[in-house]
């Protein structure tokens, strides 16, 4: 152990108390925010019927927890989010490969790529309804579709992003193009495959609460669009809570991935 | 003198783009003995670097050819950056042409291991090329190239992304390791200087379309190194005679 200097010390103790700083700051926000929320609607400076109530939104959770529909809505939606996501990224990805791979192809997908990358998939949904039915599968269609171009897009700018001149290293060592990809391409990209995960994550979210605000029976989108209806904002409000926490929780699952991954 | 190693032989090199022709190499021919390092200077874009790689066989001629009056010879290509890929360690890298080529087995890669160790990266083994000098990533790029077992060693300029101080000390070194590895080398660069101080022979190649214009053989005792060589007096006759063929 190298013996560490006064002035190096302090120094740590800085970042340290900053870091700390930082993150009660952070719960603080939240805890205002709560309690604001809450005192407002106790002392009437909004209607609580309109904006509702932390205490109400725990209430309503709450109910939907003693009647046994909570997981229902929770693992539907979550089930049709991780679904959308594996096979958005996973083909995506794979198209990335093959336009990477065929360079003529490449150049005809193009413009067609950036036209299908600046559509709104939204806007397809009562398409798939009629081509697959009101059920699950439009739902998770509709995640695919709006996560799979933008990651094909942001994964293939990685692979090109790889240098010509580590290419061409590749070849003086009489590397196929197979070891190229493998070997230089592949690894070159992991940085841009990560953040197209991390823009693959939101996109399926939503890509499926829009899929079950068109066709549902159940999820926390059809909760949203249900409890609209009713006017039980509580309702409305319970299931936009829960999905922060689940869309916060698979971020961080895909950041932790990609610590895992990246030295 | 037999049969040399390499033999150059009526190359022209035309190349294409939308905009139009050019005539890179006209009627080139020159050859290079076992065992000999040659320096390959000419103005810059005169077509030296697309020459090491018809050479390598990467790309081919317009007409003429390259042979190998000794029988085929494995060859070695060193850039002008190492190019080492910054998520594999430093043996790794070392150990990518053998990868590559599937010749990996313990022999090469203790042969390998062994150059590592020799000249000076032993210690950085498991370190990433991030963590290293310019000089010592070079280095590393040329052992990546040598665990190959090349008989031939084609230089692109491998010192010119270097400062001042490494390029004088990194070409002392990898002439030293080029010399006791017994490598025939072909050095392309645009430092008259360090073709002064490292080859055998240098050649001075025409503007574009580029042809040998003139060769000079240097006259400099057995051994004597690249830094030692820029100390002798004649060191600048050459460089004034070399200097004066360029600009003409």
């Amino acid at each position: 152990m190298i013996a560490v200097s006064q002035e190096h010390l302090q120094y740590l103790k800085r970042i340290a108390r900053r870091r700390h700083a930082v993150s009660i700051t952070r719960l603080l926000v939240l805890v205002v925010f709560f309690a604001l929320w809450e005192l407002g609607a106790a002392l009437g400076w909004f209607d609580a019927f309109i904006l509702s109530s932390p205490s109400r939104v725990l209430a309503a959770i709450g109910r939907l927890y003693t009647d046994g529909s909570l997981w229902i809505h929770v693992f539907t939606t979550l089930y049709e989010t991780v679904m959308g996501f594996l096979l958005g990224t996973g083909l995506g990805v794979a198209l990335a490969v093959l336009l990477w791979w065929l360079p003529f192809v490449n150049e005809v997908m193009d413009p067609y790529l950036v036209i299908l990358n600046a559509l709104p998939k939204i806007a397809l949904g009562p398409v798939l309804i009629v081509w697959l039915g009101a059920g699950m599968s439009s739902i998770i269609v509709m995640a695919v579709l709006v996560s799979l171009v933008v990651t094909t897009v942001t994964v293939l700018g990685g692979f090109t992003a790889a240098e010509e001149e580590k290419r061409l290293l590749m070849r003086t060592l009489g590397a196929s193009k197979a070891q190229t990809f493998i070997k230089v391409v592949l690894p070159a990209g992991v940085p841009h495959m990560m953040s197209a995960l991390k823009i693959s994550v939101g996109m399926s979210w939503v890509g499926v609460i829009v899929g079950e605000y068109l066709v549902s029976r159940a999820g926390l989108g059809y909760l949203i669009v249900y409890g609209g209806q009713v006017f039980k904002l509580d309702l409305v409000m319970a299931a936009v809570v829960i999905l922060s926490v689940l869309a916060a929780l698979m971020y961080g699952a895909v950041a932790l991935l990609e610590r895992k991954i990246s030295p | 003198m037999g049969e040399p190693l390499l033999s150059v032989e009526h190359i022209y090199l035309n190349y294409h783009t939308p905009q139009g022709e050019t005539h890179a190499l006209e009627d080139l021919n020159f050859t290079v003995d076992k065992g000999e390092f040659v320096a390959v200077v000419g103005p810059s874009g005169c077509g030296k670097t697309t020459m090491l790689s018809l050479i390598m066989d990467l790309n081919p001629p317009s007409s003429g050819q390259v042979r190998f009056p000794l029988g085929p010879c494995p060859m070695g290509y060193m850039l002008q950056r190492d190019q080492l890929l910054p998520w594999r360690t430093v043996e790794k890298n070392a150990l990518l042409g053998l990868e590559v080529q599937h010749r990996l087995t313990k022999e090469s890669r203790e042969r390998a291991l062994a150059l590592l160790q020799k000249y000076g990266l032993g210690d950085f083994l498991n370190h990433k090329p991030g963590q290293l000098s310019g000089g010592m990533r070079q280095k590393a790029a040329l052992i990546r190239t040598l665990a190959l077992s090349p008989e031939l060693l084609l230089l692109d300029e491998p010192f010119s992304a270097l400062d001042y101080q490494t390029r004088l000390s990194l070409a002392d070194e990898v002439h030293t390791i080029i010399k006791e590895e017994g490598k025939t080398a072909l050095l392309v660069t645009h430092d008259i200087g360090e073709a002064i101080s490292m080859a055998d022979r240098v050649l001075i190649f025409s503007r574009r379309p580029a042809r040998v214009k003139r060769q000079v053989t240097f006259a400099f005792p057995k051994d004597m190194s690249p830094l030692d060589r820029r100390a002798d007096p004649s060191f600048q006759e050459y460089f004034a005679e070399i200097w004066k063929e360029l600009d003409r």
